[in-house]
């Protein structure tokens, strides 16, 4: 991967917590750069930063080090060119389906008109036709995650960042999703950068899979994902996909059972104390 | 996924049995409206009360009709000379001093609620004062506003000012500390200006627990205001109030509390549809 053809390149990012026990390395020298149109996934177990890493390239969080660059262009603060999509509910609950997704270009300023007839283009292509004038509280969990899709897509990113955005919705929800994903990937050759910690979601969606370790978050190995494109969920059942699996599941075991027994730990310290 | 797309959000009531127990409940409410009306009538009637403190409901009504609808008074507004009942200069003296400390009160505990909801180190320092002031009765600084601003109107928007400050300004800091932190996290990350993430997130997150506020702001200014208004004082409701009181024209007292209350019943459900418009 030329880092001249690349879109995104992030270099050596390092990022740091004070905490009340000490300075804790969130992120550790992690270096990748995304072609443009590549999905890649960067998937770690819980505690390795990947939150940090997300919050990092979309300019939410600074005092780090290192540098994201974005076409060659340093970012400093949140980029027009990056599109962040949320783990956590983060549709407009005073605003329908439709003025949702309207919500980026009604802040660039965008006439009435207009704006509408390119919000429901893409409260289309997330499947939500129909829905325009619903509340979200009148949706699903997963219609609300694709009304959010829908939302930062109509801000036509250059590169899509998604952190962990089917986290709170069931695995059958969740892999009908991925096809959604998928589909809108191959239509607008969206370039996608999905931090994750979803083994299945990872390996469905990507082209390549960084593997973060466990505490402090380094990058452990890069994983390319040669199944064939287009996919659909289908591919979930092949044997290319099980190998996959197992393989990255493998690396991802060990970082998972570092945190799991970080976590036994500090549970039994904290009891120690209390007593 | 689709089917759990359907709820209403006004809940609509089921349909059976829904219109059975509706009418039950307005039969219940009728009947307990005309027992106790009942019960007064043969109160007075009785007359084992000391006479004119139950007056028969008979004599409310003329009473009501003279205060709402017998002109006695000449009011002069603007050029034209007009021949109302009194009643109406005292009841638009009132509004307009509830309005006056709506307006102050309002703004600022709004400007004050958001400032400690965006300033932690603001709230810590502040914060605990006005939970204890909120619920102790601002009457007790009556007499301070009286030497501050007069006996005339200027004490009694006072009065409705620190009333309706407090629901407010608590309300206002509590409900931008509830807004969720991602979609200020989304604002950000459509690059919004302050402005714009006052007006286009901040606020509208806060609709309803400021509504809330305003609604609770209302009912104290009101009850701060007319409080003032009996003492000290020859203008507004809360002086005519305390006027019939004081010439024993328990009628015509009885008849400023219906109306104070159908007032405030129209008062409370048009700050109720704002919430919801």
């Amino acid at each position: 991967m030329a880092s001249a053809d690349s879109i995104l390149v992030v270099e050596d990012i390092v990022k740091r917590f004070e905490t009340p026990d000490g300075v804790l390395t969130a992120v550790d020298h992690v270096s990748f750069d995304v072609a443009p149109g590549e999905f890649l996934a960067v998937i770690g177990p819980s505690g390795c930063g990947k939150s940090t890493l997300f919050n990092v390239i979309g300019g939410l969080l600074d005092g780090y080090d290192g540098r994201v660059s974005v076409a060659g262009e340093t970012v400093s603060g949140p980029h027009p060119s990056i599109g962040m999509i949320f783990q956590e509910e983060s549709t407009f609950p005073w605003r329908t389906v439709i003025d949702n997704v309207a919500f980026p270009l009604e802040i660039a300023g965008m006439g009435k008109s207009e704006r509408y007839d390119k919000a429901r283009h893409f409260v289309g292509l997330v499947g939500l036709d129909g829905f325009e004038r619903r509340y979200p509280s009148e949706l699903s969990g997963g219609m609300r995650q694709r009304v959010s899709m829908a939302r930062t897509l109509a801000s036509e990113p250059k590169i899509l960042l998604m952190d962990e955005p089917f986290a709170a919705l069931d695995e059958q929800t969740r892999l009908l999703l991925g096809d959604k994903v998928l589909q809108i990937q191959q239509d607008l050759k969206q370039t996608t950068l999905l931090i994750t910690h979803n083994l299945t979601e990872a390996v469905q969606l990507s082209d390549r899979i960084l593997v973060m370790t466990y505490r402090p978050g380094k990058t452990k190995r890069i994983v390319d994902i040669k199944l064939p494109r287009p996919r659909t969920s289908e591919i979930v059942g092949s044997d290319a996909f099980g190998h996959y699996v197992a393989q990255i599941w493998n690396d991802l075991r060990e970082e998972a059972s570092k945190g799991l027994k970080d976590d036994e730990q500090r549970v039994a310290r904290a009891g120690a104390v209390r007593k | 996924m689709a089917a759990a797309g359907h709820m209403t959000a006004s809940g609509a009531p089921a349909r059976t049995g829904g219109m059975t127990l509706r009418r039950q409940v307005l039969l219940l409410r009728i009947a307990l409206l005309a027992g106790l009306l009942g019960i007064w009538e043969a109160a007075a009637a009785s007359g084992l009360l000391f006479r004119d403190v139950v007056p028969s409901l008979l004599t409310i009504g003329r009473s009501l009709f003279e205060l709402l609808a017998v002109p006695d008074f000449q009011w002069e507004v603007g050029i034209t000379t007009l021949w109302v009942p009194d009643f109406y200069r005292h009841l638009w003296i009132t509004m307009a001093e509830v309005g006056a400390g709506m307006t102050i009160g309002g703004f600022s505990g709004l400007a004050v609620g958001l400032a400690l909801g965006a300033n932690p180190f603001l709230s810590k320092a502040f914060e605990r004062f006005l939970y204890y002031l909120g619920p102790t009765p601002k009457i007790i600084f009556f007499p301070l506003m009286i030497m501050w601003f007069g006996v005339g109107p200027g004490s009694k928007v006072a009065m409705g000012t620190i009333s309706c400050f407090f629901p407010i300004v608590l309300s206002a800091a509590a409900g931008m500390r509830q807004i969720e932190s991602v979609l200020i996290r989304v604002g950000r990350s459509f690059r919004l200006n302050t402005w714009q993430m006052v007006t286009k997130i901040y606020l509208p997150a806060m609709r309803q627990p400021i509504v809330n506020g305003v609604r609770l702001g209302l009912g104290v200014a009101v009850i701060g205001t007319l409080l003032a208004e009996t003492k000290l004082s020859n203008r507004g409701v809360g002086f005519l109030i305390i006027d019939a009181y004081n010439t024993f024209d328990m009628p015509r007292m009885y008849s400023l509390l219906i109306v104070l209350f159908v007032v405030a019943i129209g008062a409370n459900a048009l700050v109720g549809r704002a919430s919801r418009g």
